[in-house]
């Protein structure tokens, strides 16, 4: 607050000073610059310009030397088309026209800094901000809503820093440079994103503003990870039924009222206590994370998105910080200032003061008093916007938006740059060479694309106890494509706990698996997808000593097992918990209420307390009462003193009944129990030790799977599916050979001579006989050409050989050994080729006769004249 | 039926034979001792087989309740009976006796399988309790009417069905019309039915089911309709204001009327009937309505009150759960804890402690069921003023209701008074119309005399009114009392059962303390 009044006194004196000068410019000057800038603007005089010439000299923007710079002539700028290198006539209208409105912008505010019109392009040509944007609806699904494209704008583009942070840049260029080299500064993130914005249908406008450092520099090292913070669990309130007619009064309240009050004193002093503490302790939290104060704060120029509510169902405006994708309220106080706006239709400049950042601004573009315009005629989106023509717009914008264009008179005209295209391989690859990594207060977030790593590993977020990033308190590891499904993997360094979390699908059917050790037999809890399960598993826990098992939708109602164990007796022979199952202790086994049996016949629990060869039966309580059935079986000894085998005896089954019946006192009824008991414990033996032996089946193809990690590729992956692309190239190729086998059938050997006919004609039978003469005379020529022609090859190769031999022989003696080797070889090649047209000469000679034949043969069948020649014939 | 038993005496089942019989069943191995030891109930026993017993008479099967299956076939039963008790029966077999009809079986209605197999039966009746009926034996008897197949209609679970050694399986069209009639059953003589004899006996006996579907569906809406009407004179007899919604009254008034019958023929005097019985009748429909809204403010009333009664308790029971529940962890460890001390003095002690938390336990259960009572017994007479009042209220307006008509009906009197005494007057003038009855005209004899006659119907008129205003009273009454002492009744059950079940509880902790106590001495 006291900041903000001597501001305001500062203010008030400077104008007291310039207060003629400024009488004019009342209304326009109290403008956009937030106060700091504003305050070394009104006391600018030469010392003061020198000075701070010299403070900004001596400032250090805190860019690291490994920062990517996008410098001018590594682009190149060959392979772009016409449009990005000259400007047509309409173009050239608007920047007279920009040139115009910056001229009598400067006249009226000249203590506002210059207005960012129209940048150089890549080619170097001056072009109009808006009409860099150029609004596309991508083909991805996944970019439809603003959260993903931005996200992905922040993922694709590597952030460069401005040059000069106090100004905007000389250039912008294109979004298809931007694309391909996959870097930019704020204004070319933000001009792609807004261009993808306004194609899928929002209502969003590039901001050229003022930033805090952190938002310019990308610097998320003060900010929570969004991916640490815990959503907020919403609480439910229970309603609270309003008191029935009959609600029966609470019992009388015996206490003391004063000793309550008392005591409710006394612990509220503790707990203010603690909460002092507590604050005393964050707030001194809080100064350490406190960032220096930033010397050039309010004068760090910035360039994000705005997006106005209205359009596809947005509730409210708000703001996209390119960099970082996240959305911002319009009240943050990240952002310190807007100079102006612009989409694809307009350019806007802020006439509203900007001194309490951008809290109080009203962003209703069609009020010029707050929003001047730079173009007249096009329309102004908030006050001509009326319920039915907003229904209208929505409808058309996204499909007719170049055509809106075209339609308005003196529009905008349509924007250079090219349809903004991204190719499935870069989309999936989103970051610049597929990795990234995001430095977030005590957070670190690396991300991979899919199939980069080969473990199938995506993205990892590794928490820190510390704001120096040393001491690594949790890692989660997030996996995709996996073969065994596994999703999320978190390892808590602190305590060592390592939790694998799988999707629904994994052989085994587990959901999470949370282990110190991969050891057997050792602190574990398994939890599993139980509708994937047989025997209905939700949950499998285990501790060196203890085995517990949560069961759902059991047929026989067993929803409980816990098996304790002794240490395993040590045996000789070589060990394993396979072949040596360490001995029970006990097992008990619970069961939910099963409907269909009275409850006091319907077992709850039932302990085998196998070392001591007890049972204990808990049956479940009936609906009206509060204390349960229960009964326990001992078995004392299987002979009597006498030696006689006892069967039964009164005093093995001790029973307490809340409703005593007449048939379960009988021996025989218990004895029956006690038998079916002991079949029952045998098998829930069994099955604790059939638990214990999937554990470690389950512990070794965990360990494979780790060790192997298989991705698993869809098989609409064309590109990396090998057996898909196989298939799909074999197929390719046998399309291929189909249809240069069908062009072959096609080739029509009466063709040439059924064109000299006049078309669409039933042949007559003269015409029918002519066209076969000439088909067979022409046949006949071509045949004799044929054999001309290997006669002529024939002769002629005869002929050079001779005058070879010739010449051979009048120089055979001065010849060198490499000519006379040069000469015999010719000799023997040119003897082979004789031979071959020798060969296929005498092979014309006897074939033409009988392809003759078979063309006339074939005529004959013709279905278009076979008829009209056998009435001939 | 020539059979090696007739030269044996025919017998009744006694218990000897019973016992005989469940002794001989149950003989296996170890189970079989025990059983020995012990002798078996007659309730438990699930099934029971009485064959070739030459038994006459069946009797004293009264005591086995849960009987599933009872096998009395080859004897020499000749008459159905002492089955009544028998509710649990699911198989009975009664083959290859000497049985002419079929009855006694109304009561059981779980039967699923009756064999009736090698009888004397000539008629298939009596059997329309027997619901569930499954699989029905009727082979070798003297059936020979083919009607009885329709009887059969009725048991819709029927699926099997022998009918063979029958007269009427003589007949040509035996198996078609069978299968006809009914289209559920899937085996005959057992025999499967196969799909295509189904649809060969359906097409040839077309017309006929259809006639005989149409007429039963006839009487089954006819049943239903029945029923409605039946089940909303329940529901205005639950509120008391039945034959209310119409003229019942005022027509019943006439009914036994004679002389108010004889002078509705005098001049005038049907138009003044005519518009008496609009008003009677619109003061009976009120008071109808009034009654229908009345019960469905008691009903809301009395569902707020179960319903928050049975939370209550619901509540305390939960409170009760809590307190046994944590009361068991710490016995079981001292438990434990007793059994794995040694020394003397410390074992009592602790076995003195954990008394002392039993007893705790149940001043702490029977606190809390006090508290339940009393404050259910302040719910309950809330209640039981509220409803009271609510009754009250009803009988003062009902009555007021029927004090206007009863004013009603004494205009309607003065008015007739008028009308007769008018014409008695003509009468005496001799210039009486000509068309009236004989009857009425004795009437007109002296003044006495027809005021004697107007009064009479007057009087009957008012003692109806009077009745109907009384039954009603009585019975809301009696409902409004009964209700208030079911209440009563039904809490001091529920505290009882609580009582019983807390102190049993604690007996039986006891007892098992005292147990551990006496093995430690012997120890």
């Amino acid at each position: 607050m006291e900041v903000l009044r001597e501001k305001v006194e500062e203010e008030e004196e400077a104008e007291r000073e310039e207060a003629a000068e400024r009488a004019e410019w009342a209304r326009t000057e109290k403008m956009m610059r937030p106060v700091e800038v504003r305050k070394q603007e009104t006391t600018l005089t030469q010392e003061t310009l020198g000075e701070l010439e010299k403070q900004l000299s001596e400032i250090q923007i805190p860019v690291s030397a490994e920062l990517p710079t996008f410098a001018k002539d590594t682009i190149d700028i060959s392979a772009l088309p016409v449009s990005y290198k000259t400007n047509t006539p309409k173009e050239e209208q608007l920047l007279q026209l920009a040139d115009n409105f910056s001229r009598q912008y400067s006249h009226l505010c000249p203590d506002r800094v210059p207005l960012f019109l129209h940048p150089l392009n890549e080619c170097e040509v001056p072009k109009f901000v808006s009409t860099t944007l150029r609004p596309t609806l991508m083909p991805y699904p996944e970019l439809y809503n603003w959260d993903s494209c931005a996200q992905f704008v922040s993922d694709f583009l590597t952030m460069v820093p401005l040059p000069d942070p106090l100004k905007p840049p000389s250039h912008l260029y294109s979004s298809t440079t931007v694309l391909k080299y996959q870097k930019g500064n704020c204004f070319d993130f933000s001009t792609l994103l807004c261009s993808m914005l306004i194609g899928s249908g929002y209502d969003a406008y590039c901001v050229n503003g003022y930033g805090s450092q952190d938002l310019c520099h990308m610097d998320l090292t003060r900010d929570v990870c969004p991916l640490t913070v815990k959503p907020k669990e919403t609480i439910k309130r229970e309603e609270k039924a309003l008191p029935k007619k009959y609600t029966i009064r609470p019992p009388r309240d015996l206490c003391s009222r004063f000793e309550q009050e008392q005591e409710m004193k006394r612990q509220q002093e503790i707990r203010a206590q603690e909460e002092k503490r507590l604050k005393e302790e964050e707030e001194r939290l809080m100064e350490a994370e406190k960032a220096n104060p930033d010397a050039l704060h309010g004068l760090r120029v910035h360039c994000w998105v705005l997006v106005l509510s209205g359009k596809r169902e947005v509730p409210e405006n708000f703001f996209i910080d390119p960099f970082t994708a996240r959305s911002y309220s319009t009240q943050d106080e990240h952002f310190l200032g807007i100079e102006s706006l612009w989409n694809h239709k307009n350019y806007w400049i802020n006439m509203q003061d900007c001194w309490n950042c951008c809290k109080d601004l009203i962003f209703d573009l069609g009020d010029p008093v707050r929003w001047e315009y730079m173009l007249l005629g096009t329309d102004k989106p908030e006050l001509s916007l009326t319920e039915d023509d907003s229904g209208i717009n929505d409808e058309d914008d996204v499909e007719n938006l170049d055509k809106e264009d075209e339609d308005k008179s003196f529009d905008m005209p349509h924007s250079w740059v090219e349809q903004i295209e991204i190719s499935p391989e870069a989309f999936e690859t989103r970051c610049p060479n597929g990795k990234k990594v995001i430095q977030y207060k005590r957070a670190k977030l690396e991300k991979w694309a899919p199939y980069l790593n080969r473990n199938g590993l995506v993205s990892r977020l590794t928490t820190y106890e510390d704001l120096e990033c040393t001491n690594i308190l949790e890692i989660k590891e997030w996996y995709q494509n996996r073969e065994d499904m596994l999703e999320l993997k978190h390892i808590n360094k602190t305590t060592d706990l390592k939790t694998d979390y799988f999707r629904p699908g994994h052989s085994q059917a587990l959901r999470v698996h949370s282990y110190k050790s991969m050891q057997p037999e050792m602190d574990r809890v398994i939890e599993f997808y139980e509708t994937a399960r047989v025997d209905g598993l939700i949950k499998r826990e285990e501790t060196p000593r203890t085995m517990t098992e949560y069961y759902q939708g059991r047929s026989d109602f067993l929803s409980y097992r816990h098996a304790d164990f002794r240490p395993r007796v040590k045996k000789l022979t070589l060990s394993s918990a396979e072949s040596n199952p360490r001995p029970i202790v006990k097992i008990t086994e619970r069961f939910f209420r099963n409907p269909a049996k009275p409850a006091e016949e319907d077992v709850a629990e039932r302990v085998f307390l196998v070392a001591e060869e007890r049972i204990q039966l808990c049956y479940h309580c009936r609906e009206d009462h509060i204390i349960a059935s229960k009964r326990e079986f001992l078995r004392l000894s299987e002979v009597d003193s006498k030696g006689n085998k006892i069967i039964m005896m009164p005093d093995m089954c001790i029973t307490f009944e809340v409703e005593p019946t007449e048939h379960t006192k009988k021996l025989l009824y218990q004895y029956e129990t006690l038998m079916h008991l002991k079949k029952e414990e045998k098998l829930s033996r069994h099955q604790v030790w059939e638990s214990e032996l999937e554990m470690l089946e389950i512990l070794k193809l965990r360990e494979e799977e780790e060790e192997v990690h298989t991705l698993t590729i869809s098989i609409y992956d064309t590109k990396r599916n090998e057996k898909s692309k196989e298939y799909r190239e074999a197929m390719e190729r046998v399309m291929q050979e189909e249809h240069l086998q069908q062009v072959e059938t096609q080739l029509d050997y009466l063709a040439p001579f059924l064109v000299q006919l006049p078309p669409g004609e039933k042949l007559t039978r003269w015409q029918a006989a002519r066209l076969k003469d000439e088909c067979l005379s022409d046949f006949k020529q071509r045949l004799i050409n044929k054999a001309n022609l290997i006669q002529a090859r024939f002769e002629k190769e005869t002929q050079e050989l001779q005058k070879k031999q010739q010449w051979y022989q009048e120089n055979q003696v001065t010849l060198t050994p490499e000519d006379e080797d040069l000469y015999l070889s010719y000799c023997s090649q040119a003897m082979f080729r004789i031979r071959i047209l020798e060969q296929r000469l005498n092979r014309h000679k006897e074939l033409a006769p009988l392809k003759y034949l078979a063309l006339e043969e074939k005529l004959h069948k013709d279905p278009r004249l076979g008829e009209l020649l056998k009435m001939f014939t | 039926m020539n059979r090696l038993y007739d030269s044996m005496e025919p017998r009744v089942i006694d218990d000897d034979m019973l016992k005989l019989a469940v002794g001989e069943q149950s003989s296996q191995e170890e189970t079989g001792e025990l059983a020995k030891q012990e002798g078996i109930l007659f309730k438990d026993v699930l099934s029971l087989q009485l064959d070739f017993r030459n038994i006459l008479h069946i009797d004293n099967l009264w005591q086995f309740e849960n009987l599933r299956k009872l096998q009395l076939d080859n004897n020499v039963i000749e008459k159905i009976e002492g089955l009544e008790n028998l509710t649990h029966l699911v198989w009975l077999d009664l083959s290859f006796n000497n049985i002419e009809t079929i009855e006694g079986l109304d009561t059981l209605v779980n039967l699923e399988d009756l064999s009736l197999f090698n009888n004397r039966i000539s008629n298939i009746d009596s059997l329309d309790a027997l619901v569930k009926l499954q699989v029905l034996s009727l082979g070798n008897n003297q059936i020979d009417n083919m009607m009885n197949i329709i009887y059969l209609r009725q048991f819709r679970c029927l699926r099997m069905l022998s009918l063979s050694g029958n007269p009427i399986s003589e007949v040509e069209d035996y198996k078609m019309f069978i299968c006809a009639y009914l289209p559920d059953l899937v085996y005959l003589d057992f025999r499967r039915i196969d799909d295509h004899t189904k649809e060969v006996a359906e097409a040839k006996h077309h017309y006929s089911i259809e006639e005989l579907k149409h007429r039963e569906n006839l009487m089954q809406a006819r049943l239903e309709e029945e029923q409605v009407r039946r089940e909303e004179l329940e529901r205005h007899k639950t509120a008391f204001v039945e034959h209310l919604n119409g003229s019942f009254l005022f027509d019943s008034m006439y009914a036994e009327d004679s002389e108010g019958n004889k002078l509705s023929s005098l001049p005038g005097v049907s138009e003044l009937l005519e518009a008496y019985r609009d008003k009677f009748v619109i003061i009976c429909v009120n008071i109808f309505e009034y009654g229908l809204k009345q019960q469905e403010k008691w009903k809301t009333e009395l569902d707020t009150f179960n319903e928050c009664v049975h939370e209550a308790i619901q509540e305390n029971q939960e409170q009760g759960k809590r307190k046994i529940a944590k009361f068991k962890e710490k016995h079981l460890m001292s438990l434990s804890a007793i059994r794995e001390e040694l020394e003397m003095p410390n074992i009592e002690k602790m076995i003195l402690e954990c008394s002392t938390d039993i007893s705790e336990l149940f001043d702490a259960l029977m606190m809390l069921e006090m508290q339940l009572v009393e404050q259910l017994e302040e719910t309950i007479s809330m209640f039981e003023r509220n409803i009271v009042n609510l009754v009250g209220l009803f009988i003062e307006n009902v009555q007021s209701l029927m004090a206007q008509c009863r004013d009603l009906e004494n205009h309607h009197h003065e008015k007739l008074l008028e009308i007769s005494i008018s014409t008695l007057e003509k009468a005496v003038k001799g210039d009486l119309d000509e068309d009236l009855s004989e009857d009425v005209r004795a009437l007109f004899v002296d003044k006495d005399t027809i005021v004697n006659a107007v009064g009479a119907s007057h009087d009957i008129h008012l003692l109806k009114i009077d009745n109907r205003e009384d039954e009603l009273v009585t019975r809301i009454n009696s409902w409004c009392t009964r209700l208030v002492d079911k209440i009563h009744r039904d809490e001091i059950m529920r505290n009882r059962k609580r009582v019983k079940e807390i102190s049993l509880y604690i007996d039986h902790m006891k007892s098992e303390l005292d147990n551990l106590e006496y093995s430690d001495i012997l120890d």
